[in-house]
């Protein structure tokens, strides 16, 4: 379970995030909308550790991550991100960028490392790619080995950040696919995406953010036929 | 004008030692500034402007002086006063590693700097610290693009290496210089030293060049 106080994120006298509060509870898919700006690529990347937060405190499991005393990589190892440009690391085959996490931060043995990563490739539909080196692969296998990456190291919660938007329609379903199986395995999963589709048919529920607030939340059915804010009404009507 | 063959024939045995320390002096020079460089390189990139004060202060001064200046330097003040009296060959080495050192922080920094931000945090997602997503992700990508500057620098280095004569460092233009000076010619010793350095330049670029393919296909 993720809990979020006051979460409050300023860069520089631009104050990006203003006061979140927010559960995440196990086994939940939370799906963040917003314009553009509103700040929702910010959460995620405080929820991860890759902004440091200004005020307030994330709980992981009852861990405080924002507290200076824990151990920053542990607590980011438990969280899986998934981004909109991939990242995957050029130099490395795809079963090497899979491996590389669970041999050197969790030291984990290369034989089993490498027989659980070509598991998780069996799951995103991938495996005969183990050898090949990402610049070879198409926008949506890289993001399908993006996410088997993550999920190497057994997160916790995934949280995935805009994970279709680069990409080619054509390909947008079977990374699309690749979560819906995630969230039906029972993973915790913060989603920030413009697929309404997808939102409604795998969300429990449903985040507007604008201008650094939840503005509103609620169940996807319930969120996108009734919305009862103003500004969630706006955003809505430009969107579906 | 008669070239004279014979003294060229003469020096070849001294040139041929003279070749040897050049390269000798290029090597050692590019691996300690190598060395150097990194630790520099890196000291720049740290967040803090007060941490990374003295590795600027360090390239603005040996990349805004002449190496002819710093081989002074290092041979008549630095040196002596480390070990007492000087050494030539030694004053040259720490000479040219420091100017190195300098010019390969840059290629350092600039190749670091260059590879994408998502790529560290993408290795600081996966729960490496900042150590390790250096070493595995970031380092062997910016190596890569770090090859042809460092390519350069260390044929920059070849070249320069010649300023060591004037501290009478016995390599090629030490040895050009000493056949003038016996014979009262030009074009017999300096068409020579010209001809060695071309040589040593081209091959290293050639090699360069293979590693670079090879590097790029692999
Ligand atoms: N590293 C940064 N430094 C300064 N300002 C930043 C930084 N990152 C984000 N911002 C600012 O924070 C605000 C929110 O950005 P954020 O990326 O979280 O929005 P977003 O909701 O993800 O938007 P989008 O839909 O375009 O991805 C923007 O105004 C942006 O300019
Ligand atoms: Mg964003």
């Amino acid at each position: 379970m993720i809990k979020i106080h006051n979460l409050k994120k300023s860069f520089g006298e631009n104050e990006v995030l203003k006061d979140i509060n927010l559960v995440i509870n196990p086994q939940e898919v939370v799906v963040v909308i917003g314009p553009s700006g509103s700040g929702k690529s910010t959460l995620l990347r405080c929820i991860n550790l890759l902004e440091t937060i200004t005020s307030g405190h994330i709980l992981i499991e009852g861990k405080d991550i924002t507290d200076k005393m824990n151990d920053i990589n542990k607590m980011r190892a438990e969280v899986g991100m998934v981004f909109q440009q991939f990242n995957l690391f050029p130099h490395k085959t795809v079963i090497e960028n899979i491996m590389l996490a669970p041999v050197k931060v969790r030291g984990i043995a290369e034989e089993p490392a490498r027989r659980k990563g070509l598991e998780l490739l069996r799951k995103v539909g991938l495996e005969e790619k183990a050898l090949a080196y990402p610049d070879s692969l198409s926008g949506g296998q890289k993001q399908r080995v993006a996410i088997a990456r993550a999920l190497a190291m057994e997160p916790k919660i995934m949280l995935f950040d805009e994970p279709t938007s680069a990409l080619d329609p054509e390909v947008v379903g079977e990374v699309l696919e690749v979560m819906k199986q995630l969230a039906r395995e029972g993973m915790t999963m913060v989603v920030v995406t413009h697929e309404m589709g997808f939102a409604r048919e795998v969300g429990d529920r449903v985040i507007f953010m604008d201008g650094g607030y939840i503005v509103e939340e609620n169940e996807p059915k319930q969120l996108f036929e009734n919305p009862h804010q103003e500004r969630t009404q706006a955003f809505l009507s430009k969107v579906l | 004008m008669d070239f004279r063959f014979d003294i060229i024939a003469e020096y070849t045995p001294f040139l041929v030692k003279g070749t040897l320390l050049t390269i000798g002096l290029s090597i050692a020079g590019i691996l300690i500034g190598t060395v150097l460089g990194l630790l520099i390189g890196l000291g720049k990139l740290v967040n803090n402007k007060l941490a990374a004060f003295p590795f600027n202060l360090y390239i603005t001064f040996f990349r805004g002086t002449p190496l002819f200046v710093q081989i002074l330097l290092v041979h008549f003040g630095v040196v002596p006063l480390f070990m007492g009296e000087t050494n030539a060959i030694i004053a040259a080495i720490i000479a040219l590693s420091l100017n190195a050192a300098a010019y390969i922080a840059e290629i350092f920094r600039a190749g670091i700097q260059s590879i994408d931000r998502g790529q560290m945090e993408a290795a600081r997602s996966l729960g490496m610290n900042q150590r390790q997503a250096m070493r595995y992700v970031i380092l062997p990508q910016a190596f890569k693009r770090m090859i042809p500057p460092l390519g350069n620098e260390f044929i920059v280095l070849i070249k320069e290496s010649s300023l060591a004569a004037v501290i009478t460092a016995p390599e090629i233009m030490y040895w050009g210089r000493a056949m003038a000076g016996q014979y009262y010619k030009v074009w017999e010793p300096y068409l020579t030293a010209a001809l060695i350095y071309l040589i040593l330049t081209i091959s290293l670029s050639f090699l360069l060049n293979r590693l670079e393919r090879r590097l790029n296909t692999g």
